[in-house]
């Protein structure tokens, strides 16, 4: 699974920081870091699709790699 | 053209329409989804409630503009950020993020902590309280002019202008609009007197680091930091109190929901968000077209006046799944209750943490309460505060 988040539709809900502490944190502006696509470690799936289902602005993307 | 349907059921003014709003916002996603509503201030307006609608007009501040003729509030001049829009609008913003973010929240938790414990002192044993004046009130607006640097022994100065722009007592439109502007001259008097003060002697609090900071490399004029002390004003004084309002109303409502949140306060974040998606207590942003446009198919014109109803988008079973039932454990929670897009409230991290601190604290004391016997609730229109929460235990 891959996961990404849009620069341009963050706006800081901070609900991904929340939801999945282990791959977000806030930056010193509160808006998610960090954003770039990454392979997200197997044991992390559930808070990928956590944040990804709660993000306000749908600016996480998540891929399933098969 | 405006073609919004007219609907002359509502007007989202009434008291008794601001109790159980969650019915009315179906009533009208289902019937009028862009409505023309009858009310004294939504007359020639139109009201947009379904979630696909909100989020089209947050995302689009070019078309949905939230510039100062969106709304009447009192101020002679655009307030920064809110009423700023893109471009200018980011550099604004991203001076003022820093101040808000969550790693800041840190620092003031304890302060906060602290407050609310001696506010809980004050009535935990007499086993009865108005939750409004006791707590909600008082809380967040001493936490914001201690931040912002306004004297918090003027509190209940501050919290009567505030009011008299928010609920002013008027019964006609004029009325209104003359309350709401000469309360706006006595807030930019007071911000005036503060800032000129500030300007010659820096102290640690919020508009001394504003006038210090930097936009696009350029130090802020005085008129910027009045205008986003201003804002801060009007929005630091009363959403959280609110927002506190309907939490513990609801909470104080429904047995079942208040248990788990004193059993377990590990739930209460999540409480919170949920919470502010139910109750959304702050219902309504502001928007203004700038070109024609049209919404759910409904031709709209430049210059209209648009009511986001957010608390309709919040509830919106198009989105959500049993949307009208409260669930802490709610999979997927994309509420719009601190808005969306690039207005998104600047102060929502400050809120979290003061709800979060305040509910943590309070049903560690109080975990057992109710609304006194007979009681009827009493919520604003508008921004929903809850005046007579009562509660006894």
């Amino acid at each position: 699974m891959r996961i990404r988040v849009d620069t341009e539709l963050c706006q800081g809900h901070g609900r991904c920081y929340m939801l999945a502490p282990d791959l977000f944190e806030a930056d010193d502006d509160g808006y998610c870091q960090p954003t770039d696509e990454r392979t997200v470690p197997a044991e992390l799936a559930d808070q990928a699709r956590r944040a990804f289902m709660n993000c306000p602005e749908d600016a996480i993307t998540l891929t399933e790699e098969t | 053209m405006t073609d919004a349907a007219p609907n002359s059921h509502y007007t989202l003014e009434r008291p008794e329409e601001a109790i159980n709003p969650q019915s009315i916002y179906r009533d009208l996603r289902d019937n009028t989804p862009v409505a023309s509503l009858s009310g004294r201030s939504t007359t020639g307006t139109v009201t947009i409630t379904r979630h696909e609608d909100v989020m089209s007009a947050l995302r689009t501040p070019e078309l949905f503009s939230s510039d100062s003729s969106a709304v009447q509030i009192g101020n002679v001049r655009p307030l920064v950020p809110l009423q700023v829009d893109p471009p200018h609008h980011s550099k604004h913003r991203k001076a003022l993020d820093p101040l808000f973010a969550p790693k800041q929240m840190v620092k003031y938790e304890p302060r906060v902590r602290e407050l609310i414990r001696e506010l809980i002192d004050e009535v935990a044993d007499q086993g009865h309280c108005n939750f409004h004046e006791d707590i909600a009130e008082p809380l967040p607006s001493t936490i914001f002019l201690e931040l912002l640097g306004l004297p918090v022994s003027r509190v209940d100065e501050f919290l009567a202008l505030k009011d008299g722009i928010i609920r002013p007592p008027a019964h006609s439109l004029e009325e209104r609009y003359e309350m709401v502007r000469a309360t706006g001259q006595k807030i930019y008097a007071v911000l005036e007197e503060v800032v000129e003060a500030r300007m010659a002697e820096r102290q640690d609090d919020f508009l001394s680091t504003i006038i210090d900071a930097k936009v696009a490399g350029q130090p802020l004029s005085r008129d910027d930091v009045v205008d986003i002390g201003y804002l801060f004003f009007l929005a630091g004084l009363d959403t959280v109190s609110a927002s506190l309002d309907c939490i513990v109303a609801y909470l104080a409502q429904n047995p079942g929901h208040r248990q788990r949140v004193a059993d377990d306060p590990a739930v209460i974040p999540h409480a919170i968000e949920e919470l502010l998606r139910y109750e959304s207590p702050v219902p309504v942003v502001p928007r203004i077209t700038t070109a024609d446009t049209e919404m759910s198919g409904c031709p709209i014109s430049a210059g209209t006046r648009i009511t986001v109803l957010l608390g309709s988008a919040n509830t919106d079973e198009r989105v959500w799944d049993n949307p009208e039932e409260v669930d802490f454990d709610r999979e997927s929670n994309k509420h719009l209750g601190f808005g969306g897009g690039v207005h998104r409230c600047l102060g929502s991290h400050l809120a979290r943490m003061e709800l979060r601190v305040a509910l943590e604290e309070w049903h560690a004391r109080v975990p057992d309460y109710r609304l006194a016997d007979g009681l009827e609730l009493r919520y604003s229109p508008g921004i929903r505060q809850v005046d007579n929460l009562e509660l006894v235990w």
